[in-house]
């Protein structure tokens, strides 16, 4: 008789998942809300150093200008006077992004002040050139 | 009868949903987006431009602290040669001077942005929050 009754125990005393259940959808709906897609550039920059980097906020728009003269925004190749249109596309998805200038040390500033002007035509208040701190 | 009854009530309680299976889908969800979550900030300087209406035609009297860099990546502060390590304590004196002085930045189209970089950081070491960059 008691062996019967601590099998039947036994048999009964499965983990009630529900708590756990709870906190992994709670994790999952923070993870999906603040998933943040990186828009990268798409090619590698040689940033320049600064001793008063600071961090730029999440979820930017990564814009890199290579010393060859070329732009590139969310993995291609952007003409000049596209650079406003790709710009006001990606904030379309992110409104809130501000715009991260990773231009290469050598890199001419004609294109950068020019990827500048279109953020700014763009409405992005927060413009950060990328430097790596030192 | 009473045994039957006693089994239905048993299927009854058992005939729960089975969460093995969401539990799985969730957790792939779960992972997906841990995995695909960036916490990737880019370090960087703050860079302002001008107003475009208001083109800057600024000069040394009106006042701001005229930073130039031109094409061979020289940089001149109020229209003086000036080495790139002198031009921190050259704008912090300035900014001494007078703290409400904006500082300009002219960048020639040629010049690079090491330099760009390297006067912004210059600038924000100087404690100088007003900066902006103009094209020469």
């Amino acid at each position: 008789m008691r062996d019967h009754d601590e099998s039947l125990e036994e048999d009964e005393s499965e983990i009630n998942l529900t708590p756990m259940l709870d906190v992994v959808f709670i994790m999952l709906i923070f993870f999906i809300v603040t998933a943040v897609f990186v828009k990268e550039p798409g090619v590698e920059v040689d940033r320049p150093e600064a001793l008063t980097a600071f961090q730029a906020g999440a979820g930017s728009i990564y814009v890199a200008v290579t010393p060859q003269d070329e732009i590139w925004i969310d993995r291609s190749v952007v003409e000049a006077n596209e650079i406003r249109y790709s710009i006001e596309r990606l904030r379309q998805e992110s409104p809130a992004a501000g715009v991260v200038i990773k231009a290469d040390s050598d890199a001419r500033n004609e294109l950068v002040i020019q990827v500048m002007d279109a953020a700014k035509a763009a409405g992005v208040d927060n413009i950060v050139i990328a430097a790596s701190d030192i | 009868m009473r045994k039957h009854i006693a089994t239905v009530r048993q299927e009854e309680d058992e005939a729960e949903i089975n969460l093995t299976p969401m539990l799985d889908v969730v957790f792939i969800m779960l992972i997906f987006f841990i995995v695909t979550a960036s916490f990737i900030r880019e370090t960087g300087l703050d860079a302002q431009r001008p107003d475009q209406n208001d083109t800057p035609t600024v000069t040394d009297e009106e006042g701001a602290i005229l930073v130039m860099i031109n094409g061979n990546d020289e940089v001149f502060v109020a229209n003086q040669s000036v080495d790139m390590r002198q031009v921190r304590p050259r704008i912090q004196a300035m900014h001494a001077e007078d703290a409400e002085r904006p500082m300009v930045i002219q960048a020639h189209p040629d010049s690079t942005t090491k330099m760009l970089v390297s006067i912004l950081d210059s600038a924000n070491q100087a404690g100088i929050d007003n900066v902006s960059v103009v094209e020469l």
